[in-house]
Formats: C-alpha cells, sequence, structure tokens
C-alpha cells in the first residue's frame, strides 16, 4: 500500500461537480505535481486534503489512516499559499514559531528548530523583520519554513511561485525541489504553469475539467500525450485533425495527429515544399509558422547561429520522423 | 512631490494649500482671540488678554459634569460597538460572506433618516412603557452605537479586505490553533489599526454630536454640546473658551492615538 491513497474522491458546489472519482496514490518521498488550466478542480482538490474544504465522499488514507474525518489541525499536514498567508503582526520568527507554539513546543527547542529551519531557505538574518519588510519571494521562503518547522507527513504547495517575478521562480522551485529531496518530504504541488511541472516532480497528475486525465513523469507526459487536451496544454503541440494531417503527410490518417514543434525538421535542400509565414526569436529558438500543402505548422529551430535564421516568404523543406507523429483520440 | 517643477507651477500649489489651510485655521484662530481677550468689540484687536475665562470655565462643576457626561456616553457606546462589532465582522466575512451586502445597506440606515426625525422615532418609542429610557444617558448610549455602526463597519471591512482573512484564518489552522485562537493571535492584532481609525473617527463626530443628546435627553443628563447651547447667553468670550478647550481635547487625543497606532517595527 501507498504513503498516500486517494479513493473515489467527490465533491460538488451546490449543483455542479468540482471533480468526481478521483484516485490516485502516492509513494512516500514523492513530488507530485497536479498540473492544469484554472478552474479544473486543483486547488480544490489540494484543499480537500489539507482539510480546508470538506469532501462529499471518498478517503485520503495518509500512511493508512483516513484524513477525511480528522480537523485540518490534527491532519499533520503543512501548506504554502500563493498569497503566503504570513502573519503581518508577527516577526519572521515569530511566524516559523506559531506551528510550534500551537504544539506547546519548549521555547528552547522551538528555538532551536526555527533556526534549523530558517537556515534550510537561507533565511537566517531575517529573522527579527516583517514580512512587509520582506521581498515576495523571502516572504514566500519564510512560509516554507513555517510548514516545514513542525515536520508535517505531507507538504502541500498551492501555486506558491505564481505571484513571483520570473528569476524568483526559477530559483526558488530549485530551492524548493532541493529541500524536498534532502528532507524526504511527500509533497503534492498545485500549478497551471507546465515547465513548472516538467522541471520539478516526480509525477504529473494533469487534469481538466475535474478528472485526472494522464498521470505520468515528465517523459511520458511530453512525450505521449493521452488526449488533445494533454496535447494542447503541454508543450506548444501542432494539433492536426484527420484531413490535414492526411493532407501533410499525404496518406490517410483516421485520427487526429499531434506533432511537436521541435521535432520538425527544416531545411533549404530537397523538395521545399513549405514556406515560411513568420518566425518570432525566443532566445536560444527560433519558432517559425510554416505553411505546408494548406497545413499551418509551427517548427522550432535552435538558434544555433545567424544562418539558422531564415526570412519570410522562404521556402523550405520538412521533415517529420515517424516516431514524432503522436495520435491523440 | 520632489520632482523638479517650473517655479510658477509650485508657486501655484504651495498658494493653494496655504490659501486652505488659512480659510480652515481662521475661525478657529478668531475663537482662541476672543477666549483670551478680556474685551473686544469696537477696536480692531482686543483691549487686553487674559486667562479669566478659561480659568472661571475649569472651575465651573457644570461644566465638568457635560465634559464627564458626554465622555462616559462616548466611550461606552464605543465599547459597546467594539464589542459588539469585531464578532460580527468576523463571522460575516468569514462564514457568510453573502451578508456583507445586507450589512452595506443597514450601515447606511443612520445616514438616510436625519437626526430630527429619528430622534422622534426614539422619543414615541423609549418615551414610556417597558423600556422608558429617554432623559437617561442609556439612550443616548444605544442611539450613538447605530451612529458609530457605519464607521466601524466600513473601517474594519477595509482592513479586513486588506490581510486575506480566509488565508491567514486556513494558514493557523493548518498549524494547529482553533478558530479561535486564530482569531485572537492572527486576525485581532491586524484589526488594530482598522479599528483604531474607526474609533477615533466615532469619537471625534460623537463628541460633538448636538442633536440626539438634546433631544432624547436635554439637561437631565448634560452632556458638553448641550452645555455649549445652554451657556449661549453667556459672555461670549466664556464660550470661546469652551470651544477652543473643547477642540483642543480632540486634538490632543487624536495626536495621541497616532501616536500609539504608528507601526512598531516602522
Amino acid at each position: 500500500m501507498s504513503f498516500v491513497n486517494v479513493e473515489n474522491l467527490q465533491k460538488h458546489f451546490a449543483e455542479t461537480p468540482v471533480f468526481k472519482d478521483i484516485n490516485f496514490s502516492i509513494e512516500r518521498g514523492e513530488f507530485i505535481t497536479l498540473l492544469g488550466p484554472s478552474g479544473c478542480g486543483k486547488s480544490t482538490l489540494l484543499r480537500c486534503i489539507a482539510g480546508l474544504t470538506p469532501v462529499d465522499s471518498g478517503s485520503i488514507l495518509l500512511d493508512g489512516r483516513d484524513l477525511v474525518p480528522l480537523s485540518p489541525q490534527k491532519r499533520d499536514i503543512g501548506m504554502v499559499f500563493q498569497s503566503y498567508a504570513l502573519f503581518p503582526n508577527m516577526t519572521v520568527q515569530q511566524n516559523v514559531a506559531f506551528g510550534l507554539r500551537m504544539q506547546k513546543v519548549k521555547a528552547e527547542e522551538s528555538a532551536r528548530r526555527v533556526a534549523e529551519v530558517l537556515h534550510m531557505v537561507e533565511l537566517d538574518s531575517f529573522a527579527q523583520r516583517y514580512p512587509h519588510q520582506l521581498s515576495g519571494g523571502q516572504n514566500q521562503r519564510v512560509a516554507l519554513a513555517r510548514s516545514l518547522v513542525t515536520r508535517p507527513r505531507l507538504l502541500l504547495l498551492d501555486e506558491p511561485l505564481s505571484a513571483l517575478d520570473a528569476r524568483i521562480r526559477k530559483h526558488l522551485r530549485e530551492q524548493i525541489r532541493a529541500i524536498q529531496q534532502e528532507l524526504g518530504l511527500t509533497t503534492i504541488f498545485v500549478t497551471h504553469d507546465q515547465e513548472e511541472a516538467l522541471v520539478m516532480s516526480d509525477r504529473i497528475f494533469l487534469m481538466n475539467k475535474g478528472n485526472i486525465v494522464q498521470s505520468g513523469n515528465a517523459q511520458s507526459l511530453y512525450t505521449a500525450p493521452a488526449d488533445a487536451f494533454a496535447a494542447g496544454f503541454i508543450g506548444n503541440y501542432n494539433l492536426l485533425d484527420a484531413d490535414s494531417a492526411s493532407r501533410l503527410l499525404q496518406r490517410p490518417v483516421h485520427t487526429r495527429l499531434a506533432i511537436r514543434p521541435e521535432a520538425i525538421g527544416l531545411s533549404l535542400s530537397g523538395a521545399q515544399e513549405a514556406e515560411i509565414r513568420s518566425h518570432s526569436l525566443l532566445g536560444n529558438v527560433i519558432r517559425y509558422r510554416v505553411e505546408a500543402r494548406g497545413v499551418e505548422l509551427l517548427v522550432d529551430v535552435l538558434n544555433r547561429s545567424a544562418a539558422d535564421l531564415h526570412p519570410n516568404g522562404q521556402r523550405v523543406s520538412l521533415t517529420i520522423a515517424p516516431e514524432a507523429l503522436c495520435e491523440v483520440a | 512631490m520632489s520632482r523638479a517643477e517650473p517655479g510658477a507651477s509650485r508657486l501655484y500649489h504651495r498658494v493653494v494649500v496655504w490659501l486652505l489651510f488659512v480659510i480652515l485655521v481662521l475661525p478657529l484662530a478668531g475663537t482662541f482671540l476672543y477666549s483670551i481677550a478680556t474685551e473686544w468689540s469696537a477696536s480692531l484687536l482686543p483691549s487686553g488678554l487674559t486667562g479669566k475665562w478659561y480659568l472661571q470655565l475649569w472651575a465651573d462643576p457644570r461644566f465638568l459634569y457635560a465634559f464627564g457626561h458626554s465622555l462616559v456616553v462616548c466611550v461606552s457606546a464605543l465599547l459597546l460597538a467594539t464589542v459588539l462589532i469585531l464578532p460580527l465582522l468576523f463571522v460575516v466575512h468569514y462564514h457568510f460572506p453573502k451578508l456583507d451586502g445586507l450589512m452595506n445597506v443597514l450601515i447606511l440606515l443612520p445616514f438616510a433618516v436625519p437626526p430630527v426625525v429619528s430622534s422622534v422615532g426614539l422619543l414615541q418609542l423609549y418615551g414610556s412603557g417597558p423600556l422608558a429610557m429617554t432623559g437617561t444617558p442609556w439612550i443616548l448610549i444605544g442611539c450613538y452605537f447605530t451612529v458609530a455602526l457605519p464607521f466601524m463597519y466600513r473601517a474594519i471591512t477595509n482592513n479586513l479586505q486588506a490581510i486575506h482573512l480566509r488565508d491567514l484564518m486556513d494558514a493557523a489552522h493548518l498549524l494547529g490553533a482553533s478558530t479561535w485562537q486564530a482569531a485572537l493571535l492572527v486576525v485581532l492584532p491586524n484589526l488594530r489599526k482598522g479599528l483604531m481609525v474607526a474609533l477615533l473617527l466615532s469619537f471625534s463626530f460623537l463628541f460633538g454630536e448636538f442633536v440626539f443628546a438634546n433631544l432624547l435627553v436635554g439637561t437631565q443628563y448634560e452632556t458638553l454640546q448641550v452645555y455649549l447651547n445652554n451657556m449661549r447667553n453667556s459672555s461670549g468670550h466664556f464660550n470661546s473658551a469652551l470651544v477652543i478647550s473643547y477642540f483642543f481635547f480632540v486634538l490632543v487625543l487624536t495626536w495621541a492615538a497616532t501616536l500609539l497606532n504608528k507601526d512598531r517595527s516602522e
């Protein structure tokens, strides 16, 4: 039996189902990401696991014990919120110590454990500051320290990076992942950002409209999308209906096809049946919009040198490896 | 504004600000001067300066009683308001957010009905019967409570919305705090600012309230404004001293409260 087992979890808000028949299990020490567009039910699912939102039916087993009848205080779960949710009237030290204060841990031990986690998030010298004196990234690290200090059995992260700017976001996600691995902490992370999900997770649960549509590691999710939604949400797949696909490949195709833009080769030699419509420079990658046999495709080319940059209107040849074609329902 | 502006427009801005200041201060300055004048009728400036009006005022037991009455009524009304409104706000915003719309209508009522009208209604209702309390401070405390309600409700609501109440409560719950502990340790300390603003605003308003005090209670429990009204036939110098004392008291109170309210961390 796994460390976390979620079985037949159901949740309605009034008449609208938020999610139904959610089943999954998580091994001890795993980093799981719930990935999906806003409104797919991922945050509600997380709040249900935390006990902040009641479920209609089903069970959530943590180490064999059902959490559903327990109040949030008794679940032994740590959580980090998008809005940080730090207590503005308390210093960093007091914020982090709050959970220990509630558990009536002795002062010396509390001080030692607070210092320990503050060191872990590299905020030793900020203990006496107030949250409003810190930057967003620092605040979120305080929130992380606060949730770690009580040594929870399960850590929940509800879009903790969404309110931060890009550079801090990248740094903090590495830091979170490093701490998680060091502590061997079972973690569920919620995000709508596929890059975060791919970089951080052991496994990703892709959610849409209250269902888990696909689960697996980054590699399988990225290269083998289970359906059109998965292909549309992850990467920048070219989604072709059966007609366009038949025309492009000049053979009969009966399902929709998904092709990753970086799996298409682009060269100036050969038949040159395609034409570049426009391009955008993304930095290390050049993304071309190419038309071939009346089908529009995105093609990503690594920006190795100035010679890789072709003008609009240039005739080119495309090569598509058969294994890059992905049939989706 | 510290950025460089053309001299003319800066001068214009300064003139406007100073003009406004002078307009606001002029009546006060005049009243103050009058309150320390021995005689000031036919001449441009008073004929002499004296502190006797203040001595006379602060030696008058009737004034001291009126001052005390005003304090008792205002402080009780605000205490009642704090004790009732803080939990109410918490319940409305945490458990029944939909009630906020209803409350926003309710708190407009004290403004919608003119005091003269509502005091006639209150006189009818509380003039006789089981709750006969016109002429006692009790009716004034109850009435002032309703007047303070809008100030308190709005100021604290703004404060509550600024602190992400639900996230704070959720975080505290997950860290092991009960709802009571979370409300007392986490939410209440963060409402201090809004509460202080609301209390100050209501206090200065209620301390100067005249219509309700005069109509509902009158001389039976004389408050400061009623006393001022009843003394209107005495010396103008004496009355000026009264007005300035009253103004000075509210000023000092406001200043002290602002000092106390400064963030310890800043």
